[in-house]
């Protein structure tokens, strides 16, 4: 195995031009190192754990930017995060043991590409962008379309990322992230659900709403007709549940050893209806109407 | 091919030729002889292999070797001072929170992370430092006690 | 018996070799460095069930690196096992399930290791596989084991298939007192397979000496098992075997040897050290015990209940089809134990049960902590309830209805001499809050009792012998994990020699030196190795005594060991060192060595004279619901036990809640999951999911006394008993909680969703 440690991006970047298919990155490792355990060591191993400066948060301009290397203990125990960013502090929360929250990091999370990766969801709805490298320049790319399927993403294999961009969403936003695993946090999510849901000024209304699920599709999705559903709509408890149930229908989720793709239905359904009227009371302080 | 890392194992300084796919838990057991870091399930999911990396808590299964060049490393084997046990293995043995012990150093290397961090640790706080480790002997009923008594010896020691 | 009549027993000492454990000392098996070293591992089989037509390992022997290939070809055509001789150590012309050994490599490193492996060629023609033991049994199932005659004692004209062990209780007239019962309960339950999943991998080293005999290092429960083994698989007489233990990172069964456990490594390493002219390690990883070592047996039964208005039993009827796996291994046994526990422990006069065990394409049946045990209490004491709201009675009032009384049977139990059940239900009902507690929305509580008993066995033997210094050296055949042999038995030695317990020393199994044991296992530690202990430390002190009298002018009778000291009571003035005694007997008797034996026979003896004390347990939780994701989350818990006297209360309480938790994940999340094809689905850790610190909570323990065993002092063993009732009384919890009765396990969030939805489907 060929093995590299670059100092700079840019160095990175022509090491996977030079390698393409055959190279792997590795951020904190705690994927790939099981890969290398369990299936298969790769040709080549960049290591970009040495570049300089891709750990940071940082607040600019109505963005959070956060960088590709900094660990998901860093998200979860950042004040900035929890300020301004709630929904992201709450999917780091539920990522995995506190072990490998020290260890993992959010770009290593985000090119994983799992469908029931904790941080993608939730990206997702914020409608992140993801900042990447490639030898003719930088590009970003919108988490709407960065991910192909399990393991895809449009960095291919010469792409590296080096930032997650977030706008930051209107003050009177109200968000939420619902894992369902039977250990908690400890286990991979059987269905994760992302809210972020705006009101409009009058508080009755939903303004917009954005829901992501993880692992109920190849890729992290959005429920696209539930937010269609409540667009616009006063909040009331029929509205929600009717939305619950085409997030249910949006789901295209499999069975698995893990749960039965009718079981993630009912839980895409129930968490949606729960998420929706938890953000609406984090956005409003109210409960939803019946 | 191999690199070459230096790096602080408790306090003293290692340099070594290392296979960069080398896991970092293989490195300090098989290289290094610090056959306290436990291997169980090499996923990154039992915690017996708990060190402190730069003082935080990390599963080795799932750090490269090669990420601890100049890093400061704490196993278990770390943690007394001569044969004075560090408090939180001395808890450990009074509660009976030691049955077959292979689950016994990660624990005890997450439950100090957890009392450097806070002295009087909430019930969420010690679930949050300690459900990345599985005991499998004692039904983490003694576990509790002995972290409490940890706690509380170190409080009155501060 | 009270503390006070005691100097040591009934205190927490610390553990002994507790220190090495915290301190990171490389103790285990795992840990083992042998010099010049190489690595041993095994190719397992790909298919579930398939004749092999050809294995070519040419390629993988010319590999550099390579020190030695081995296959059936290169071991005696020697079959084993424990009720049936079914298997080889490697596969011999057929392989039986996905896991199944079929070659073996010793190399110099790991990575040489796994190429070699793959460069094993084995030509396999696939035969069609069987996973669920109701379907084996029929007439058009393929067959396991075509040479393997079925079972003697089965009825005639029972027309089964795969069927390698049947069981079967018959008391009184079940036929008659059903039809005469005032009402008929009748359900089926299910179990599923899981793993142990001892934290420490399973290893096996071992070093050709040159004097001919073979060194095996092991980190198993019964390493005189392991010697017999060796010795019948490869032919290699006793004499030429020396089994050392290494210290052991969990068990529970499924280290109990390899003949029990199925896993074969020790005789697999020992066959490639002597090919290849090197000590050999081999290390199994974790993925690779979920799939080829023992299990926990999935189980079907079919129960039915005859009772009066008044809420008397008056008949059960069972069935109980017990999956052994691919092998009989521990399956007849553990089988058969589950058919006699489906009996119930209540008083049931009139009661028939058949007990099938069978062959299937997967991972055998291992003696996994309490073997039969869970999968006899889920099916009974969820059905006590399922009977109680029939009646329209509460389930407490019910089941102390039907408490045995001394003198009365119990299956497995001819005569109960005292019956602690009755005290541990009432208590579990008082500490839980029964009838009182306050409980919310989706919230409910559950009771279920259990009953365990020692395993039968041979007896075993302790040495104790008394250093010049006036410390005491303990041999004895069983091995710590957690368990007596470093917290009971030493103070139990220094209890009878009135030395203090630092003075102790419990050596670990060395079996040319320690005495003969049966093995760590069947909740036996303190009954075989407390009792023969117990009784080599007093003809240890017996014999120091004596000595002591003649310098002392005393009769022995009036003399005490303490402080270090022989003494006449009542005038510690007139003593002797302990010390200058044990040296003394260098000059008179060479070394003082106490002799002691555990009799199983005389324990039978009186125990069918007088009866016996089992012991008894009842457990109660309170549990919520999440009715949208089904998920359980256990409140409250508290596990009140009968287990005679108590030793060391923190070991005694920890043993219990260990099985409890282990219990509580095979309640609510573990299990081995299958492709059709039969490829466990979830070998590794991260989906074989075992209760982690937030799914447990503090279990409180109560233990009550009064009610003596058969163990020193009146102990009853603790290690298996805490695995019984948890699954029921869980279920039972959640029935209470949102009124549906899963009769499946696991009561995973999916399941009991299901159930929720399918209840509320039927309802208007």
């Amino acid at each position: 195995m060929d093995y590299f440690e670059p100092k700079t991006i840019r160095e990175a970047v022509s090491l996977l031009a030079r390698y393409g298919e055959k190279a792997k990155v590795i951020a904190g490792g705690t994927d790939v190192l099981v890969d290398m355990k369990f299936k298969e060591e790769p040709s080549c191993l960049v290591n970009i754990k040495r570049i300089p400066a891709l750990s940071y948060i940082r607040e600019d301009d109505g963005f959070l930017r956060v960088g590709t290397l900094t660990p998901i203990r860093e998200i979860e125990t950042s004040s900035l995060v929890r300020q301004k960013l709630p929904l992201l502090w709450e999917a780091a929360h539920q990522f995995a043991s506190l072990q490998i929250r020290n260890t993992a990091t959010i770009g290593g999370n985000v090119c994983r590409a799992s469908p029931s990766g904790e941080m993608l969801a939730p990206l997702l709805v914020l409608e992140a962008s993801a900042v990447a490298r490639f030898s003719r320049g930088e590009k970003k790319l919108p988490f709407g379309e960065l991910f192909l399927g399990p393991g895809q993403t449009l960095l291919g294999s010469k792409g590296l990322l080096t930032e997650i961009e977030i706008a930051l969403p209107p003050e009177r936003s109200g968000s939420v992230y619902l894992k369902h695993a039977v250990r908690g946090a400890m286990d991979i999510a059987m269905v994760g659900v992302a809210v972020l849901l705006t009101p409009d000024a009058g508080g009755k209304k939903a303004k917009d709403v954005r829901i992501g699920l993880g692992a109920v599709a190849p890729t992290p999705i959005r429920a696209k007709s539930a937010e269609k559903a409540l667009r616009g709509k006063a909040m009331a408890r029929a509205v929600v549940e009717e939305a619950a149930r085409r997030a249910a229908a949006d789901a295209k989720p499999i069975t698995d050893h893990r749960a039965s793709a009718e079981y993630r239905r009912w839980i895409v359904e129930a968490l949606t209806r729960k998420g929706l009227a938890q953000a609406w009371k984090a956005a409003t302080g109210k409960e939803v109407d019946r | 091919m191999s690199l070459n890392i230096r790096l602080v194992v408790n306090g003293r300084r290692h340099t070594a030729k290392i296979n960069p796919a080398t896991s970092l838990l293989d490195f300090l057991r098989d290289t290094l002889g610090y056959k306290g870091v436990k291997i169980c399930c090499n996923t990154g999911e039992c915690g017996a292999c708990t060190i402190l990396f730069n003082g935080k808590p990390v599963n080795s299964c799932v750090v490269l070797a090669a990420d601890a060049a100049g890093a400061e490393i704490v196993t278990v084997e770390g943690l007394a001072e001569g044969d004075r046990l560090h408090p939180v293995q001395q808890a450990f043995i009074d509660t009976g929170a030691v049955q077959c012990g292979y689950c016994t150093p990660g624990f005890i290397i997450s439950v100090k992370a957890l009392l450097d961090r806070t002295k009087n640790p909430t019930a969420e706080e010690i679930e949050e430092a300690v459900s990345g480790n599985i005991c499998r002997c004692t039904g983490y009923t003694k576990i509790v006690d002995a972290i409490q008594i940890a706690a509380e010896r170190l409080q009155a020691r501060s | 018996m009270a503390k006070a009549e005691y100097s040591v027993l009934g205190t927490s000492i610390p553990r002994m070799g507790g220190v090495e454990r915290v301190a990171g000392a490389g103790i285990y098996g795992i840990d083992l460095v042998l010099p010049d070293a190489v690595r041993g591992g095994v190719l397992r089989s790909q298919y579930a069930h398939a004749t092999i037509k050809s294995i070519d390992t040419s390629e993988a022997e010319s590999l550099p690196g390579v020190y030695a290939v081995v296959t059936a070809e290169d071991a005696p055509d020697v079959k084993y096992g424990r009720t049936s001789n079914d298997r080889y150590m490697l596969a011999r012309g057929k392989v039986r399930y996905m896991g199944d050994p079929v070659a073996a490599v010793a190399a110099d490193s790991e990575a040489t290791l796994k190429k070699a492996l793959k460069k094993i060629k084995v030509e396999y023609e696939p035969l069609p596989v069987v996973l669920d033991a109701e379907a084996a049994m029929k007439a058009d199932a393929p067959a396991l084991h075509e040479e393997i005659p079925l079972p003697a004692n089965l009825p005639k004209d029972t027309r089964v298939k795969n069927v390698c062990g049947y069981s079967t209780l018959h008391v009184g007239d079940p036929d008659r007192a059903m039809a005469e019962a005032d009402l008929v309960v009748e359900e089926t339950y299910e179990t599923k397979m899981v793993h142990p999943q001892y934290l420490e991998p399973r290893i096996a080293a071992t070093r050709h000496e040159a004097d001919g005999r073979l060194t095996v290092w092991v980190n198993a429960q019964a390493p005189f098992g392991v010697r017999s083994e060796v010795s019948k698989l490869l032919k290699i007489p006793i004499s030429g075997i020396r089994v050392l233990v290494t210290e052991i990172g969990g068990g529970f069964g499924g280290k109990a040897t390899g003949t029990h456990s199925s896993a074969g490594l020790e005789p697999i390493c020992a066959l490639l050290a002597i090919k290849a002219k090197k000590p050999v390690m081999m290390v199994l990883d974790k993925a690779e015990e979920t799939v080829s070592t023992t299990v926990r047996a999935p189980v079907k039964v079919w129960i039915q209940t005859g009772v009066n208005k008044d809420g008397t039993i008056v008949a059960r009827k069972a069935k109980l089809i017990f999956d052994a796996g691919a092998y009989s291994g521990f399956g007849a046994l553990a089988g058969s134990r589950c058919t006699q526990m489906l009996a119930g422990w209540y008083r049931t006069p009139n009661a028939h049960v058949d007990g099938y065990i069978v062959y299937t394409n997967k991972q055998v049946c291992g003696p996994v902590r309490g073997p039969g045990g869970p999968q006899a209490a889920f099916p009974v004491e969820s059905h006590m309830d399922s009977i109680a709201a029939k009646l329209g009675m509460d389930p407490v009032e019910f089941r102390l209805k039907n408490i045995p009384k001394p003198g009365e049977r119990i299956a497995g139990v001819p005569k109960l001499r005292d019956v602690s059940l009755g005290e541990t239900i009432r208590v579990a009902a008082e500490k839980i809050g029964w009838g009182k507690v306050k409980l919310e929305k989706n919230q409910g509580v559950g009771i279920a009792t259990g009953s365990w008993i020692e395993g039968s066995g041979p007896g075993g033997g302790a040495v104790v012998k008394i250093n010049e210094d006036g410390t005491a050296a303990v041999l004895i055949g069983k091995v710590d994990y957690g368990t007596a042999p470093r917290f009971g038995i030493p103070m139990i030695v220094a209890e009878e020699l009135g030395i203090p317990t630092d003075d102790v020393t419990v050596l670990n199994v060395d079996t040319d030196a320690s005495p003969w044991d049966a093995g760590t296992v069947g909740s036996r530690s303190t009954l075989v190795a407390g009792n023969a202990a117990r009784l080599a430390a007093i003809d240890a002190r017996n014999q120091l005594l004596r000595m002591a009298a003649k310098q002392l002018e005393a009769s022995s009778d009036d003399l005490e060991i303490k402080d270090r000291q022989i003494r006449v009571k009542g005038t510690p003035v007139k003593a002797l060192a302990l010390a200058a005694v044990a040296t003394a007997a260098h000059n008179e008797i060479g070394e003082v060595i106490g002799r002691g034996y555990f009799d199983s026979k005389a324990v039978e003896a009186e125990e069918k004279e007088k009866g016996s004390s089992p012991p008894f347990t009842s457990h109660a939780a309170i549990v919520e619901v999440d009715p949208d994701t089904g998920n359980v989350k256990i409140l409250k818990y508290v596990a009140v036990h009968d287990v005679g006297f108590v030793i060391h209360p923190q070991a005694v309480e920890g043993q219990i809640e260990g099985a409890t938790a282990m219990s509580i994940g095979q309640a609510l999340c573990e299990q081995v999951l299958f492709d059709d094809k039969g490829k466990t689905l979830n070998p590794t850790f991260v989906d074989y999911l075992m209760p982690t610190w937030n799914m447990i909570p503090k279990i409180e323990t109560v233990l009550i006394k009064g009610y003596p065993g058969a163990g020193p002092y009146g102990t009853k063993g603790a290690g298996e008993i805490g695995c019984v009732p948890p699954p029921a009384a869980i279920a039972n919890a959640i029935c209470n909680a949102v009124g549906v009765r899963l009769t499946s396990l696991p009561l995973s969030p999916e399941n009991v969703l299901r159930a929720i939805r399918e209840q509320k489907g039927v309802e208007p």
